[in-house]
């Protein structure tokens, strides 16, 4: 009795409706869904879960794809990196799925990759990263860091006048490259070494005093000071609070952030921190008529009418859609077929204007600075044209000679000083 | 006066004067610039609104700035709306002109506008009757002092009705001297006059007068005012030395391994390459060799010597010169400097003892409940770190209830205490009491304890983490200057650490259940003998060391985050706290805590870029402490010490 | 000499069979052989498994025989796996690099391999220099050397340090808890050389072994977790016979007398602690290429209590309760969290064993300290009683 209720409550109608759709579907199409439930990104990745639920149900609804009703697989990762790569296994060869979204973190995605090369599964990564990898078997819907890092630091540049600059991460990879490109890109713009400053700490980190008053001690020699922060996660809270205890103002010295989002400002008060800013290529407080649409479809289908909407979720609903034009395009989900069809799609962002996917396996997308409001939302300032996502950056030497192109090239890490191409799989 | 400053200004900036003009279509010229301002651009915008001389012009600017300005989309004019948002209000008029239910957007200017905008209403601002205008024109022109707004802040000083302003002004006024005195002799006055003041503006303004650029020449000139003369080899590596004048196309830049390669492969003749066989280039030398008979064939530039590096380098010379072009400021400046930089050692040594001070009170808040439990008792407590973490969420919970801030930390405070102390009574009666003779045991049962309310806390309250806003007047910071300065959070938790110091000293050394606690501590069956119920006392101590815990947890949650995993982040931390500092005597946490955290924050500082790597060194330095020190820092002798 | 140690030990031959009967039918049924019924991801996860009774017995020895309770077995267990995870990623690395600098017209020299295989390794955490630690990475021998030199060498120092300073009971809990906060911590910062929070990934293709496919890798490493398995229990049984075996279970139950009696008690405790952790590191080495990828989190310290709960679990001072213990809690961990475990509807609220999964595990625990000292071995002890 628990078993069948349990059925009918989490995958509700899906598998019903595609028991009947099977009389005409050959095979049933499957997705994958491979977020973590539990752990420490549970929080983060529950969300897209239900986001993939929510737009399975809505795809369905309007008649499923290829005259089959999609059914959802929902595996738990348990935020255990190794078990990624498990769960990825099971998907593709126990439950046969066709197309697989899933994962937050970067290692996870280390994890899953040798996976699904392997099995040639297709996978999408919704949330911004580091960038150095394209995958042939992977689609990143998420910002590379050519669409949200570099256009930042141009808006600090540009409108704020900072000369002087504090790049604050987390000791992991997604800070630490993105901190690297960012270094050679201020180098490149004139700004000194001596004027970069550079810390790591740990996840979690909750002593901020020592390294806030380094950075408000940055500006003794007369410039502009600016923060970059990689901060991730828990970590935030500490830091923001320390800022505004030591009355740092957004017109002193601005931070913009690329890990913070409206999920994680719902941990604090953000009355201290109004005018500090962060990148996204998605603000829930974008003014267009999809998104609106959008908020109201979340709200319905989870039922809380504070739930926010955040930038992973926009990547999913992107990718998602992409994947569902190019498998009617394809007339079938066979990976290589869908991949295939994938190349040029185009869907409308939820912040205007169109998405493309883009033969290194990235998108178009535009970027947006916001400004932190008192109510935890962001005043979107500055949103530039689409920018086209680009896997290897031009602004290390090593990644400078890489390109990717899986169409003509079929090659995601191609030399172009050789012409040769580098690896077919990716550097896992 | 203002009209006065005005007409001044007006001569100095304003060369394309829009004459009887309104301010709408004044700003409709400009449209775009207005309705989506780039710093770089807007800088048109506010001369012509400054040179319009309209006096509705400072109020569209304090509006614009505030975000308070929007387009009406279908014609692009600009509106104010009124306090609901109804009514769309001209803004030349003020008055109401239309109903506010037609296409609007905001006009949101981003930071550097908004400062660009404050810039420019500091001539409205600084002897406006409005004390907040004018801090606020005091605020701008700090933020960036031009030249231009000298002598309008000077002429504001004298009629600046509020005592504290007018200091401020004055110290600015002094500060701008510095840089924009129109005689050598103002300027030095001002640069002597700042001495000692260790504030991070007056280091600015002296380090921008001393501001320097790197410039190579044949021969020093001698009409320049030259800060350093370099030298290749001791100064600076010769390598970066030749770099220098390759980036000044002063020498040949050398070949990279990269031209070597593309030159050779560009060369080869039948297999071959400079009379070399392909196969054996896969070493550097032989590259360089089969280059350098290319070379000698007259076919590719021949390498950069090493002699030539000299040669280049001997005939040029490398110095730093002063943006600055008179000598006597630059002197008077590195004076000023050079007399600070002795004091802004020591006040940093200072703002590191009291960073080391507040983390090690952090450290001695969170261990002190584990200094009973564990310390006292003997008991390990796995869940103690859970027991922090109950303590914040408690105060999270009185929160939502009671709005009030202050009211809420006072009422968190002892709530918070009770179930903690509730909590570890219970954990002490159901699972301890039965492991007393069983300490690794203990140790296992507490661990699947600590588990369980993590998850529950998982479940109850998610994984994302939740806010505990401190009052207002814990907001900030006690500056003494712009080096030392500590948050009013820390120095509470300070506090607070002292109070329970104090508190458990008292209650260990001054009352009944102390000296129960420390008769059945050290010798149960002979308390029990003389008429103490050891059971009541355990629990008794168990729960004061778990609500202490809770008590902490609060103070913490308010300075970091209130998380399940929280706890998790203290308790490794706790148990080396206590026993560094020695098992059984609070005095000893105290002097764990004092070390752990002073040290890691000298560690932190001889390397400032990876705090993980501090803690990294600081554990390890601590494991190899107990190798030589057992017992802690204040062991304990005797009988008392149990063994 | 040898008969007479299994005749005293017959438990060892009955756990040998077993090991082995299961070995051949999980063979059977695996997909390397066709049949399919036992999925690669699953042979995989059993494969982990094995590896993971294995550092559960050598925790049991230390713990269960010893009377040490070592919070740092884990982390000798992850260096093992660091060490042949350096060598994986090279020669892989290199097997790659070397393939696309053949086309090149002129031969690449040495030091441009070397980068090249750098840039692909630490690419990835923004550096492309090769840190010292990499040093003797190409070679598979020294790999493998370290895989139990270095966790050798590490209990050798930190137990030689601690015994000596009389450091006993909970203290060494703590402090060996410290010293694998202290390895975790180094590992998660990127300058470690290690790859920081990333580790090392991709564990599960095996350079130069040409075109087995993953079916195939999985059996393979299945049985060389259980031969490893079966030569460690072997190895444990044989060291725990006999009057060595007596010392140390004397150390364990009144350290002082023992010394009393002339035994140099620091010199067994610092071999019981070497050997386990040398033991560990080869589970290590066996158990991270088929997770497929090795990182800090891994070995923080939790991941050590977890272990010794296994052997609590399992009951302590039998080597097969620790294999009970160990294969048990974490198969039962798999299914609760992999979603096998159905969901308990009260009425008024779901329980889903994703989110309850650990306060039950939590609980068990307390109440098999509390109640069940000698954990689940301690059934089978009255099982075999009764038969007898």
């Amino acid at each position: 009795m628990t078993i069948l209720r349990k059925t009918l409550k989490g995958a509700a109608a899906l598998t019903f409706t595609a028991g009947m759709a099977s009389a005409e579907c050959a095979e049933p199409i499957k997705v994958g869904v491979l977020h973590s439930l539990s752990g420490t990104m549970a929080i983060s990745e529950t969300t897209l879960k239900d986001t993939m639920l929510m737009l399975v149900e809505q795809q369905n609804a309007a008649g499923g794809v290829l005259d089959c009703q999609i059914e959802t697989v929902v595996v738990d990762p348990a935020s255990d990196w190794p078990l990624f790569a498990e769960k990825a296994r099971e998907l593709l060869t126990v439950h046969d799925v066709d197309v697989i979204f899933g994962n937050w973190t970067s290692v996870s995605r280390k994890s899953v990759l040798p996976v699904i090369e392997e099995l040639n599964g297709l996978l999408f990564y919704p949330v911004q990263y580091e960038g150095e990898e394209s995958s042939k078997n992977v689609f990143y819907t998420g910002a590379a860091p050519n669409q949200q890092a570099i256009p930042a630091v141009d808006y600090f540049l540009e409108e704020l006048g900072v000369e002087k600059f504090a790049l604050l991460g987390t000791d992991y990879v997604y800070p630490r490259t993105t901190n690297n490109i960012l270094e050679s890109y201020l180098k490149e713009k004139g700004i000194a070494a001596e004027d970069i400053f550079v810390n790591y700490t740990p996840f979690g980190h909750s002593d901020w005093a020592t390294i806030v008053g380094d950075v408000v001690a940055l500006s003794e020699d007369g410039k502009q000071v600016g923060v970059i922060s990689t901060i991730n996660g828990d970590a935030n809270i500490g830091f923001y609070k320390e800022l505004a205890a030591a009355d740092v103002s957004a017109d002193d010295i601005p931070v913009v952030a690329f890990s913070v989002g409206e999920e994680e400002l719902s941990g604090l008060d953000t009355s201290n921190l109004v005018g500090h800013l962060a990148a996204w290529n998605y603000f829930m407080s974008a003014d267009t008529p999809e998104n609106a649409s959008f908020i109201e479809e979340w709200h319905a289908f989870i039922g809380d009418e504070n739930r926010v909407t955040n930038d992973p979720m926009e990547a999913h609903y992107i990718g998602f859609n992409m994947w569902v034009n190019a498998v009617k395009e394809a007339g079938t989900t066979d990976v290589d077929a869908v991949r295939g069809a994938m190349y040029g799609q185009t869907f409308p962002n939820l912040t205007g204007g169109v998405a493309e996917m883009l033969p290194n396996h990235h998108l178009t997308k535009p970027v947006l600075i916001g400004e932190i409001r008192a109510d935890g939302q962001f005043d979107i300032i500055s949103q530039t044209d689409p920018v086209p996502g680009d896997a290897w950056t031009d602004y290390l030497p090593e990644s400078s000679v890489l390109k990717s192109d899986w169409l003509d090239l079929e090659c995601g890490m191609y030399n172009v000083e050789t012409e040769s191409c580098v690896q077919l799989t990716s550097n896992y | 006066m203002i009209r006065l400053i005005f007409a001044v200004l007006l001569g100095m900036i304003a060369p394309s004067v829009v004459m009887a003009q309104d301010l709408q279509s004044l700003l409709q010229t400009h449209q775009e610039e207005v309705a989506k301002p780039g710093r770089r651009s807007v800088g048109v915008v506010l001369d012509d609104l400054v040179a319009s001389g309209l006096t509705e012009a400072a109020s569209f600017l304090e509006n614009w700035q505030a975000r308070e300005v929007y387009v009406r989309d279908e014609d692009g004019l600009f509106f104010y709306l009124n306090d609901d948002e109804t009514q769309l209000i001209d803004i030349t008029s003020g008055a109401p002109s239309g109903l506010a239910d037609v296409g609007l957007t905001q006009v949101r200017p981003n930071g550097g506008v908004r400062r660009a905008i404050g810039t420019a209403l500091v001539q409205f601002q600084l002897s406006d009757p409005d004390i907040n205008r004018r801090r606020g024109a005091i605020e701008a022109i700090a933020r960036d002092m031009q030249a231009s707004q000298l002598e309008p802040l000077v002429a504001s000083i004298e009629g600046e009705a509020d005592p504290g302003l007018k200091v401020v002004k004055e110290r600015l006024a002094g500060l701008m001297r510095a840089s924009f005195g129109e005689t050598n002799e103002i300027r030095i006055a001002a640069i002597e006059g700042m001495a000692g003041d260790l504030s991070v503006d007056v280091r600015a303004v002296l380090n921008q007068i001393l501001a320097t650029k790197r410039v190579v020449a044949t021969e020093l000139p001698d009409d320049q005012n030259i800060a350093t003369v370099l030298e290749p080899g001791t100064d600076l590596p010769m390598e970066d030395a030749y770099d220098i004048l390759v980036a000044a196309d002063l020498a040949k830049p050398r070949t990279t391994q990269n031209q070597i390669k593309a030159a050779l492969t560009g060369n080869i003749v039948e297999g071959r390459v400079g009379g070399m066989a392909i196969a054996s280039l896969d070493t550097f030398e032989a590259r360089a060799m089969a280059y350098e008979m290319l070379a000698a064939a007259g076919l590719v530039e021949p390498l950069v010597g090493d002699d030539e590096v000299q040669d280049a380098i001997a005939v040029h010379v490398i110095y730093d010169v002063y943006t600055e072009q008179d000598t006597e400021i630059t002197e008077a400046a590195a004076a000023s400097l050079d007399a600070l930089q002795t004091r802004i050692a020591v006040h940093q040594t200072a703002d590191l003892f009291l960073d080391g001070l507040s983390l090690a009170s952090i450290y001695f808040l969170a261990a002190i409940g584990l200094a009973i439990t564990f310390g006292v008792m003997g008991v390990i407590n796995m869940a103690h770190g859970e027991f922090i973490m109950m303590g914040a969420y408690t105060g999270f919970v009185v929160q939502q209830f009671i709005p009030n801030y202050t009211v809420s930390i006072i009422v968190a405070l002892p709530v918070a205490f009770a179930i903690t102390f509730g909590a570890g009574v219970l954990m002490e009666r159901t699972v301890i009491r039965r492991l007393y003779h069983r300490p690794l045991e203990t140790l296992l049962a507490t661990f699947g304890i600590s588990i369980v309310l993590q998850q529950l806390a998982k479940n109850i309250f998610g994984t994302q983490a939740r806010p505990l806003t401190s009052p207002a007047w814990l907001d900030g910071a006690l500056v003494f200057n712009d080096i030392v300065a500590i948050s009013y959070i820390r120095i509470a938790i300070f506090v607070l650490a002292l109070i329970f110091l104090c508190l458990i000293l008292f209650i260990l050394k001054r009352t009944r259940l102390g000296l129960e606690v420390r008769a059945v501590t050290q010798n149960s069956r002979m308390a029990a003998s003389m008429g103490i119920n050891p059971n009541r006392i355990n629990m008794l101590t168990f729960g004061l060391g778990s609500g202490i815990a809770g008590i902490a947890g609060v103070a913490i949650g308010l300075y970091a985050k209130v998380t399940s995993e929280m706890g998790a982040d203290y308790i490794v931390q706790s148990f080396m706290t206590v026993v560094v500092g020695g098992v059984g005597n609070v005095w000893g946490t105290l002097a764990g805590a004092g070390m752990i955290g002073g040290l890691q924050k000298v560690i932190e500082w001889l390397n400032p870029s990876n705090t993980l790597a501090a803690q990294t060194y600081m554990i390890l330095f601590i494991i190899l402490f107990i190798q030589f020190r057992p017992k802690g820092i204040v062991a304990l002798k005797g009988r008392a010490a149990g063994d | 000499m040898e008969r007479t140690f299994i005749a005293r030990n017959p438990s060892i031959l009955w756990f040998l069979l077993g090991l082995g009967l299961f070995t051949l039918v999980v063979t059977i049924l695996s997909e390397a052989t066709g049949n399919g019924a036992i999925s690669t991801s699953f042979v995989k996860t059993l494969g982990k498994t094995l590896m993971l009774c294995l550092v559960a017995i050598a925790m049991d020895v230390v713990w269960g025989y010893c009377g040490i309770l070592s919070l740092g077995h884990f982390a000798f267990f992850g260096i093992g796996g660091y060490a042949v995870g350096m060598w994986l990623m090279y020669a892989r690395t290199k097997e790659i690099v070397v393939e696309n600098l053949s086309n090149a017209v002129i031969p690449a020299t040495e030091a441009e391999i070397n980068g090249a295989i750098g840039v692909q390794i630490f690419g990835v955490v923004g550096s492309s220099e090769f840190p010292w630690i990499w040093a003797f990475a190409d070679s598979l021998f020294l790999q493998l050397l370290a895989v139990v030199l270095v966790p050798g060498l590490l209990a050798l120092v930190f137990g030689w340090l601690a015994f000596r300073s009389r450091v006993t009971g909970v203290y060494l809990s703590i402090l060996t808890q410290a010293m694998t906060l202290a390895l975790s911590l180094y590992l998660f910062q990127n300058d470690s050389g290690l790859r920081g929070n990333n580790g090392l990934s991709g564990l599960q293709n095996i350079p130069g072994i040409g075109d087995f496919n993953q079916a195939q890798i999985s059996i393979g490493f299945f049985w060389a977790s259980a031969f490893t398995l079966g030569a460690g229990y072997f190895l444990f049984a044989w060291v725990l016979d006999g009057k060595m075996g007596s010392v140390i279970k004397a150390i364990r139950d009144d350290e002082s007398r023992v010394r009393f009696l002339g035994y140099h008690v620091e010199s067994y405790k610092l071999f019981v602690f070497t050997l386990t952790a040398m033991v560990a590191g080869i589970a290590g080495a066996l158990y991270y290429p088929q997770a497929g990828i090795i990182n800090p989190a891994e070995i923080a310290p939790i991941a050590s209590i977890y272990l010794a709960v296994w052997v609590a679990i399992g009951g302590r001072g039998r080597l097969y309760g620790a294999v009970l213990g160990a294969a048990f809690v974490s198969l039962l961990s798999s299914w609760f969290t992999g979603g096998g475990a159905p969901d308990i509807n009260l009425g008024f609220y779901i329980i889903q064993w994703t989110d309850w999964w650990l306060v039950l595990l939590g609980l068990s625990f307390v109440i098999v300290t509390l109640f069940f000292p000698c954990g689940i071995g301690s059934l089978f002890d009255k099982l075999v009683r009764r038969q007898q």
